[in-house]
């Protein structure tokens, strides 16, 4: 036995935190590569949505008004968001697995903050979002030649959207967790995130939606979330077509991440 | 020194029930310190409430020397826990939950790297490290949780029901790893439902039941306490009545599985010529006849009027 | 879905029925035939959790491709239709209707998993009976989710111009095509015995119906998208539907939104019912 750890002194509360956050994402990116079935929300999803998407509704981009001609530029940013979504459900999905095997009781037991608790499964689903927003990317780029008018900044604007999404739905899950201690938080979350994606201008511009969708969409957050991930599909990157998304991101973030928290602690003091 | 597990009145209910009602607990630095009772006794209640996942509805608790709510930081990082049902994920492998124990218990990288695998010699799971924990039996599992909640050397040792559903063999290598750990200074608290593995491991125990404890001591004292050794008896039900009332001549009766007879024994070992003398007087056949010295599952009986689950 | 299988079982017990060393006659083929349909209706219809998004997903879809694709109905390509609601109605109805369209598989592979299967195989019901059961299920279920999603569609304005007989044929062809679902259901569930391999072509479904003339002019698509589409059975039973709802009644396009799923029903079904006659012949 190595003498040299003296129990009971805690090593760097920071860096050790950091470290353990570090560890847990990676942790869920180890799932992906171990659980086969896992790839298809992980790629095969969002791939199909932006191919079936594009492809089926490739008359749109005729339409005047429509912004671009390619409706590989259009559907890019929506098929990502799909895609994200789903990652954000894997940190829920992470988390509720392990209350029910029971694992999560040594996570609890960890010395330091709860912090990490949350942190970590929230750190999965952006190493996880990388791979659903850069293929869905090579896909759009390669087999649907979308544009790439606005640049490194367009394609940046892409992953701090997914980036956001995925933060902000991986909070929402979280927060049911919490509260519901298993599986059943996922069936409670699909269904709003489902609609929250779904009635947006996730496929067409506001302009083309009529009646309740156009009040709905139009006061969503995630209408300005993608108009911040589409710009650089459509021309140069704006910062007028930039801040609204990054608004509704910060508060969507805010919002669920705060509850996510509050529900946290009280069920772990 | 203080004692490195103190608990006084110590109550739990969830709603309407009382899960534990009232416990006090005073363990010695050194000590193997086993909580015997049958399921739904309280026993995982009680570690919970003392590895910090469960706050105590009234009542406190000291561990290590810190109280487990407002110190519960303190706590967890001076505890060791091996949890009911070693559940740990079974995607993972043996190597990387170590690491990832190490790092939630803040190891610096340097000493991980030693300390994984001198834990996974220790538990004999060298040769099992890299494969992941789904496929390992239930001792393997047992043994790996054990070396998990070693990471960062503890003073103070959890086991809620380190044994329950292993083969003999995993028993034994459990216990003797057990043992061994004591013998380098750590304190164990463990819970466990089999009399065997209290008598054996325990310098001193506790008998839960109904979230009380009913009886507390060293094992050798309480059996001591129980004083006369027990006779079984079985005979066809029609002459189960008239051999009850021959044996109450010799002793007071004891509880006992359904369909027989049995005594303590009030004369010791010596008076059985006579019992069987008068049992044949009284012209009661016997399919069977056995005497036992006092068990633990004699205090257990003495405590609680009844046997416990599995026993006998 | 414990209590249904013990009074099948009693019921089906070769016992009770006699010695079991004759073929059945053909009466009691069709009381086995009734009892075991009764069986997989009772299932479909308490299995709500699957029932309920089956219809509340197409209709979803519809509501909101109504809202957001109005101004399609102008691109040149875009068949003359007086809205997308209109142009939605064949597809939003075989949507529903592939929703739970392989659980009758799933329910197979489910009993086989569980040996029940092996108790009525072992017992005079004729075998062709235990898969006509099961799709009796599904056929139901098609047809009652067909009519409420129709029912919504008329309260939402949609018209159907090719009249009663449009709607009747709308009916036919989507029963006809949960029965030819199914029936690869069935097929995966004796070829594999596993109750997850069947669920796991619920997504090939979903895919198929997606790339196909379902939601949007197969006119207007582009390059080998628009060729996979255009070869996509589901495209061909769903053009001569729509054109029943759109432009009228003609007898061309009934048959053809008949004919097709009907043969692709029959295809379907003979192939597991020479499934289940092999798995028999290699016990």
């Amino acid at each position: 036995m190595s003498a040299a750890i003296a129990p009971s002194v805690p090593v760097g509360g920071a860096a050790t935190a950091v470290r353990l956050i570090w560890r847990l994402s990676v942790r869920g990116m180890l799932r992906i590569a171990r659980r086969p079935s896992l790839i298809i929300p992980t790629l095969i999803m969002p791939v199909f949505l932006l191919v079936s998407f594009s492809g089926s509704f490739s008359g749109l981009g005729g339409l005047q008004g429509y912004g671009t001609d390619n409706v590989y530029n259009w559907m890019t940013a929506y098929a990502v968001l799909q895609g994200v979504s789903f990652a954000g459900v894997g940190a829920a999905g992470m988390t509720a697995e392990d209350m029910e095997n029971g694992f999560y009781d040594r996570l609890l037991l960890v010395p330091g903050g709860r912090l990490p608790l949350l942190l970590g499964p929230i750190g999965y689903s952006l190493l996880r979002s990388l791979i659903p927003t850069t293929m869905v990317l090579l896909v759009a780029y390669t087999l649907g030649s979308a544009d790439v008018a606005g640049g490194v900044a367009g394609v940046a604007m892409v992953y701090l959207g997914a980036f956001g999404v995925a933060t902000a739905f991986a909070c929402l899950g979280l927060f049911a967790v919490f509260i519901l201690k298993s599986m059943r938080a996922l069936l409670a979350i699909q269904v709003p995130i489902f609609m929250i994606t779904f009635l947006s201008i996730g496929q067409v511009p506001l302009s083309f939606q009529t009646g309740w969708l156009h009040a709905v969409s139009r006061i969503n957050p995630i209408t300005p979330v993608l108009t911040m991930m589409r710009q650089g599909f459509l021309g140069p990157v704006t910062w007028a077509d930039s801040w609204p998304g990054l608004v509704a991101l910060l508060a969507l973030v805010g919002f669920f991440g705060i509850g996510a928290w509050v529900m946290l602690r009280r069920m772990a003091p | 020194m203080t004692q490195p597990i103190v608990a006084e009145a110590l109550v739990r209910r969830f709603g309407d029930l009382t899960a534990v009602d009232g416990v006090d607990l005073h363990v010695d630095e050194g000590e193997v310190f086993a909580f015997l009772g049958p399921n739904g006794a309280g026993k995982s209640t009680v570690v919970r409430m003392l590895v910090t996942l469960l706050r105590p509805t009234e009542g406190s608790a000291r561990v290590a020397g810190f109280d487990v709510v407002t110190e519960a930081a303190a706590v967890r990082r001076s505890i060791g826990v091996a949890l009911q049902d070693a559940a740990i994920d079974p995607m993972m492998t043996g190597n990387e939950l170590l690491l990832l124990q190490s790092v939630m218990h803040g190891l610096p990288r340097s000493a991980a790297r030693v300390r994984g695998p001198e834990l996974l010699e220790r538990v004999g799971l060298t040769a099992a490290g890299d494969r992941r924990v789904g496929t390992y039996s239930g001792g393997m599992r047992r043994r790996l949780d054990l070396a998990l909640s070693l990471i960062h050397e503890p003073r103070v040792l959890f086991l809620d029901e380190p044994t329950t559903g292993l083969d003999p063999t995993s028993r034994q290598s459990l216990w003797e790893e057990v043992r061994r750990l004591n013998d380098e200074g750590t304190t164990v608290f463990l819970t466990t439902q089999y009399l065997e593995e209290a008598d054996q491991l325990a310098g001193r125990l506790a008998i839960i039941d109904g979230g009380r404890i009913v009886r507390e001591g060293a094992p050798g004292t309480l059996k001591e306490a129980i004083g006369s050794p027990t006779l079984r008896i079985d005979t066809p039900d029609s002459h189960r009545d008239s051999a009850a009332e021959v044996l109450a001549r010799f002793g007071e009766p004891r509880p006992c599985r359904e369909g027989r007879v049995a005594i303590g024994l009030a004369g010791g070992a010596g008076g059985m010529a006579e019992v069987v003398r008068a049992l044949d007087e009284a012209g009661i056949p016997l399919d069977h006849l056995e005497l036992d010295a006092p068990s633990l599952d004699d205090v257990f009986a003495d405590a609680t009027g009844r046997r416990l689950e599995g026993a006998e | 879905m414990t209590a249904a299988r013990a009074d099948d079982q009693s019921a089906d017990d070769p016992s009770a029925v006699g010695a079991g060393m004759e073929p059945p006659h053909r009466g009691s083929v069709l009381a086995q035939a009734v009892e075991l349909s009764r069986r997989s209706i009772r299932t479909s219809f308490r299995n709500m959790a699957a029932f309920i998004p089956g219809l509340v997903f197409p209709l979803m879809l519809a509501a909101v491709y109504s809202a957001q694709f109005s101004r399609a109905l102008a691109l040149p390509g875009f068949p003359k239709v007086d809205s997308f609601l209109d142009f939605i109605v064949p597809a939003s109805i075989l949507q529903s209707v592939s929703f739970g369209a392989t659980a009758a598989g799933a329910e197979l592979a489910l009993d086989i998993e569980g040996g029940f299967f092996d108790r009525l195989v072992s017992s005079p019901v004729a075998r062709v009976t235990i898969l006509i059961g099961r799709l009796a299920g599904s056929a139901v279920e098609a047809l009652v989710k067909s009519i409420i999603v129709l029912i919504v569609f008329f309260v939402f304005g949609a018209r159907v111009d090719g009249g009663v007989g449009a709607v009747i044929v709308l009916l036919v062809a989507s029963v006809l095509l949960a029965l030819a679902i199914g029936a690869v259901g069935l097929l995966l569930a004796i070829r594999t015995g596993s109750q997850e391999a069947v669920n796991a072509t619920f997504p090939l479904v979903f895919v198929t119906l997606f790339v196909s003339s379902a939601f949007f002019p197969t006119e207007l698509m582009t390059g080998w998208y628009q060729a996979v589409a255009q070869n996509n059975p589901i495209t061909w039973i769903i053009d001569p539907l729509r054109r029943l709802v759109i432009e009228g009644w003609s007898w061309s396009d009934a048959g053809l939104a008949i004919g097709l799923p009907g043969a692709l029903a029959v295809l379907t079904m003979a192939a597991a019912v020479l499934g289940l006659q092999r798995k028999m012949a290699s016990r």
